[in-house]
C-alpha cells in the first residue's frame, strides 16, 4: 500500500495533467453534436467571410472611417488609462500596507484596500459599463469609468505585490537615516517597483484598447461599433478593414511597449531617446485625448450629477436591492435554483474554452518559437520551419489583438446560439494569446540541456518529450490557470450576444427591468470567479 | 593493451563570424587513453568538444571515429553509441527525477513509443538502478533532479554515461564548480569508470595539477592551435607559463 501510494506521488504531476484532460474532455459531453449547432446557412457565411479577407472594402471612404474609429478607440482607451493608473496608484500603495505603522491599523486596512481592488477587478469592464449606463444614462464617462475601475483594480493589485516583494534592507537602510514613510515610499519602494510596473502598465494598456473596442456595445463609437455595424449589413469586406485597423493598432501599442523595455533594461545613450520620445507620445496622447473628450464630445462631467441622472440611479440601485419586490429575485430559491444551473453552464463553457485554447496552443507552440524556426533547439534546420513560424505568429497576433467579443459576433453567423460558439469565440482570443507566453518560455529555456540530450542519442520526439516538455510544463500550466482565470471574468460577456450561460440571462434581465435578478447573476458571478482564483491558485500549489 | 586508434582529428578549423576559434588542429587518440585538454580561456576547448559529439556542424577538417568519418555515424544515429559527453552545468533536465536523466542514456536504443511509455512508467529500471548503485547515489532515483546538490548531479550525469555506454567520453570542464574534495572524488570516479569500461576518456580542465595527476597525456590548446601534445610526466613548468602567459611577447610564434 505504501510502495503504491509512493508511486502515485511521484506521478503526481502526470496524474494532475490527467485530471485535467478528463475535466475538459467532460466537458465536451455538456454540447450536443448534431448537425443543429450550425445555422442551416452556415457554411455559406464561412465561405463568404473568408472569401471577403482576400478583396477588403479598399475605398477612401472606408478607410478614413476606419481611422476615425480608430482614433476614438484610442482616445477611451487613453483616458481609462490614466484614470486608472490613479485609482491603482492610490488603492494599491494603500493596499501594500508599507505606509501605515500602527499594526492593528495595518491590519485592518490592508484586507479592506485589497479587498476593494479584488472587488473591482473581479466584475468584467463591460459589466461595469453596463451598471453605469443603466444608473447614469449613456454617457462617456459610463464607458471611461467602466475602463479605468477595472484596470485600476488590476494595476493596484500588481503595484501592492511589488511593493510588498521590495527586499526589506535597502528600506532599512533609509529608515537609519532618518527617512520617513513617504520618503521610503518615494526613494525605496518605487524605484524598485518603476520597471516591473511600467511594462505590466503597458501591456494592460494594449488590453485596454481591445475593451474600448467592445465598449462599443453601450454604444461607444470606435472601431467595435463600426465592426458591428457591418457585421449587420453582412459587409464582411468592411469588417475586415476595421479588423485591420484594430490588430494594427494592437501591434503598434506591443512594438512600442518591446521597445521601450528594451531602452529601460540598457543604458546606452542611443535607446534614451526611446525614453524621451515615449514620455512626450504619452503626454501628447493623454493631453488630447482628454481635450478630445471635453472639448469635441461635449462630455460635462458634473452633469452626471443633474437631478434627472440622480433619480435613475437611485431607481436602478432600489431595483437592484428589489425593495419594492417581494421577495426580491436574490431571496426566492426559484430564483437561485436557475442561476446555479447558468453558473453551471457558465463554468462548462470557461473549461471548454481554455480546453480548446490550450490544445491549439500546445499544437502549434513548438513551431512558433524562435529557437525551433532557426534550428538551434533540435539541431535541425530547414525553410519550412521557418515559413511555419512565420504563418503561426501571424494568427496569434491576429487571434489576441481582437476582442472575445468580436469573435463572438462573427462566430454567431455559423452557429447556433449556445455553449460552443461563446467557449469558440473565447478560445480564438486566447489561444494566441496563451501561444505567445508559452513560446516565450520555450524560448527562454536554456537550450544546453536540451541539445545535451540530442548528444546522448535522442530524436526530435524524444528531445520534445524529455527535455522541452518537463522544462516549460509547469509554466505553460500556470498560464493555462492564469487565462482560464480571466476566461471566466469574460464568459458572461460573451454571454451577451447569445452564448447562453448567465450572461445571456444578465442581458434578458437588463432589458426587462429585472434590476433584483441582476443582483442575483452577479453574486453568482463573482462566487464563480472567486472560486476559479481560488481553485488556480491551488492547483499551481499543487503541481509544483 | 591493443593499440587501436579510436578518434583522429585531422586539420579541423572552426570560426564564429570572423573569430577563428580553432585552426589547422590534428592529433589521435588511441582506444583506452585518458587524455586531459588544457590551455586558457577562449583556446577553443569547448567548440572542440561541441564539434565531436555533432553539436555544432563541421566545416573544415575531418573527424574520424573508429575510422569512419563523423558524418557517417550521424547518419546512422549510432554517434551516441560512439561518444558521449559530461559537463559540469546544464547538463541535467532539472525538472525530471533521476531515473529519468538517467535513462536519457538509453534513449537511442528506443523508439518514440517506448519513450513516450517510460515517461510515466520508467522502464529498464535496473539498469538505471545498477548505474546509480554505482556512482554510490542509488536512493536518490526518484528525487526530483533539481533538489541535488552540484557534486550528486554530476554522478548523476555519470550515471547516464554509464547507460550510454559510449566508446569515448568527452568530459568538459567536469570539476570546474566544485570543491577540490569532490573535484578529486568526481575524476576518480571518472577514470575509474572508464577503466572498467575500456572507455576513452578525453577531459577538459583548468587545474594543471588534476591533469598531471589523473591522466597520462595532456594536449594544450591556445588561441585554437596545438601548443603541445606530451605524455604526462614530460609536461614542464615552463611549458606551462608559457601556455598560460597572458601576453605573447612574440606575435609570430
Amino acid at each position: 500500500m505504501n510502495e503504491l501510494l509512493n508511486s502515485f506521488d511521484r506521478r503526481r504531476r502526470v496524474f494532475l495533467n490527467l485530471l485535467l484532460v478528463l475535466v475538459f474532455l467532460f466537458s465536451l459531453t455538456a454540447i450536443k453534436w448534431n448537425e443543429d449547432l450550425f445555422h442551416p446557412g452556415g457554411g455559406v457565411m464561412i465561405v463568404q467571410i473568408l472569401k471577403s479577407v482576400l478583396h477588403p472594402a479598399l475605398s477612401i471612404d472606408i478607410i478614413y472611417l476606419a481611422l476615425e474609429a480608430t482614433w476614438i478607440t484610442l482616445v477611451y482607451a487613453v483616458i481609462g488609462m490614466s484614470l486608472a493608473i490613479v485609482y491603482g496608484f492610490i488603492v494599491g500603495t494603500l493596499a501594500s500596507g508599507i505606509l501605515i505603522k500602527n499594526p492593528l491599523l495595518k491590519k485592518v486596512s490592508i484586507p479592506f484596500f485589497r479587498g476593494i481592488l479584488s472587488f473591482t477587478r473581479a466584475i468584467h469592464e463591460l459589466v461595469w459599463a453596463w451598471l453605469f449606463v443603466a444608473s447614469f444614462g449613456l454617457t462617456p464617462y459610463a464607458a471611461i469609468f467602466a475602463l479605468a475601475i477595472p484596470y485600476g483594480g488590476i494595476l493596484g493589485r500588481i503595484l501592492a505585490d511589488a511593493l510588498n516583494d521590495v527586499p526589506v534592507e535597502p528600506i532599512q537602510a533609509l529608515k537609519a537615516a532618518g527617512a520617513s514613510r513617504f520618503h521610503c515610499l518615494i526613494y525605496g519602494y518605487l524605484p524598485s517597483v518603476w520597471t516591473t510596473m511600467i511594462s505590466y502598465t503597458l501591456y494592460r494598456f494594449e488590453c485596454s484598447i481591445r475593451s474600448s473596442t467592445i465598449m462599443s456595445f453601450v454604444g461607444l463609437g470606435g472601431l467595435g461599433y463600426q465592426i458591428q455595424l457591418s457585421l449587420a449589413d453582412l459587409k464582411f469586406d468592411e469588417v475586415w478593414i476595421f479588423l485591420f485597423f484594430l490588430v494594427l493598432l494592437v501591434v503598434l501599442v506591443d512594438l512600442w511597449s518591446v521597445l521601450l523595455r528594451r531602452s529601460i533594461n540598457s543604458f546606452s545613450s542611443n535607446l534614451f531617446s526611446t525614453k524621451r520620445a515615449s514620455i512626450i507620445i504619452i503626454c501628447l496622447l493623454v493631453s488630447t485625448s482628454w481635450y478630445h473628450v471635453i472639448f469635441m464630445q461635449q462630455a460635462n462631467f458634473l452633469q452626471l450629477f443633474s437631478s434627472e441622472n440622480v433619480h435613475y440611479a437611485q431607481k436602478f440601485f432600489v431595483g437592484m436591492l428589489g425593495i419594492n419586490e417581494h421577495p426580491p429575485a436574490y431571496l426566492a430559491w426559484i430564483n437561485w435554483k436557475n442561476a446555479i444551473g447558468l453558473t453551471w453552464e457558465t463554468l462548462v463553457m470557461s473549461i471548454l474554452a481554455i480546453g480548446f485554447a490550450t490544445f491549439v496552443s500546445l499544437l502549434t507552440v513548438i513551431p512558433a518559437s524562435r529557437n525551433f524556426a532557426n534550428g538551434s533547439l533540435t539541431l535541425k534546420r530547414s525553410i519550412w520551419q521557418w515559413i511555419a513560424f512565420g504563418l503561426i505568429r501571424i494568427s496569434y497576433i491576429f487571434s489576441r489583438a481582437v476582442p472575445e467579443l468580436i469573435w463572438a459576433m462573427m462566430i454567431i453567423f455559423i452557429f447556433q446560439p449556445g455553449l460552443l460558439p461563446g467557449a469558440l469565440a473565447l478560445a480564438l482570443h486566447n489561444f494566441g494569446i496563451l501561444g505567445k507566453l508559452c513560446a516565450e518560455v520555450i524560448e527562454e529555456m536554456d537550450e544546453k540541456a536540451i541539445r545535451n540530450l540530442a548528444a546522448s542519442g535522442a530524436s526530435k520526439g524524444q528531445m520534445l518529450l524529455y527535455g522541452v516538455l518537463p522544462t516549460v510544463m509547469p509554466k505553460f500550466l500556470s498560464f493555462i490557470f492564469y487565462r482560464w482565470e480571466v476566461i471566466m471574468r469574460t464568459t458572461i460577456v460573451v454571454g451577451f450576444i447569445g452564448a447562453g450561460g448567465l450572461g445571456q440571462e444578465f442581458k434578458l434581465s437588463m432589458s426587462f427591468f429585472h434590476y433584483s435578478d441582476i443582483t442575483l447573476l452577479l453574486i453568482c458571478y463573482l462566487i464563480l470567479v472567486l472560486i476559479a482564483d481560488f481553485f488556480s491558485e491551488w492547483f499551481r500549489k499543487a503541481a509544483k | 593493451m591493443t593499440t587501436s586508434t579510436i578518434l583522429e582529428v585531422k586539420n579541423l578549423s572552426k570560426s564564429f563570424e570572423r573569430k577563428i576559434s580553432i585552426s589547422s588542429l590534428s592529433f589521435s587518440v588511441e582506444k583506452g587513453e585518458k587524455i586531459a585538454i588544457i590551455g586558457p580561456s577562449g583556446a577553443g576547448k569547448t567548440t572542440l568538444f561541441n564539434l565531436l559529439t555533432g553539436t555544432l556542424p563541421l566545416e573544415v577538417g575531418e573527424i574520424l571515429i573508429d575510422g569512419q568519418l563523423i558524418e557517417y555515424w550521424q547518419r546512422k544515429k549510432l554517434l551516441a553509441d560512439k561518444i558521449g559527453i559530461i559537463r559540469q552545468q546544464f547538463d541535467l533536465v532539472e525538472s525530471l527525477p533521476v531515473i529519468q536523466n538517467v535513462l536519457v542514456g538509453r534513449l537511442k536504443d528506443w523508439g518514440f513509443l517506448k519513450s513516450l511509455w517510460s515517461f510515466i512508467f520508467p522502464q529498464d529500471k535496473q539498469i538505471a538502478y545498477q548505474a546509480l548503485k554505482r556512482v554510490g547515489i542509488e536512493d536518490k532515483m526518484h528525487v526530483r533532479t533539481s533538489t541535488l546538490s552540484g557534486g550528486e548531479q554530476q554522478r548523476v550525469a555519470l550515471a547516464r554515461l554509464l547507460v550510454q555506454k559510449p566508446e569515448v567520453i568527452l568530459a568538459d570542464e567536469p570539476v570546474s564548480s566544485l570543491d577540490p574534495a569532490r573535484s578529486k572524488d568526481i575524476l576518480n570516479m571518472l577514470t575509474k569508470l572508464a577503466d572498467e569500461e575500456k572507455q576513452t576518456l578525453i577531459t577538459t580542465l583548468h587545474s594543471v595539477e588534476y591533469a598531471k595527476q589523473y591522466f597520462t597525456r595532456i594536449i594544450a590548446l591556445k588561441k585554437g592551435q596545438l601548443y603541445f601534445d606530451l605524455p604526462s610526466e614530460e609536461v614542464t613548468n615552463t611549458l606551462l607559463e608559457d601556455l598560460y602567459r597572458l601576453k605573447e611577447l612574440n606575435e609570430d610564434e
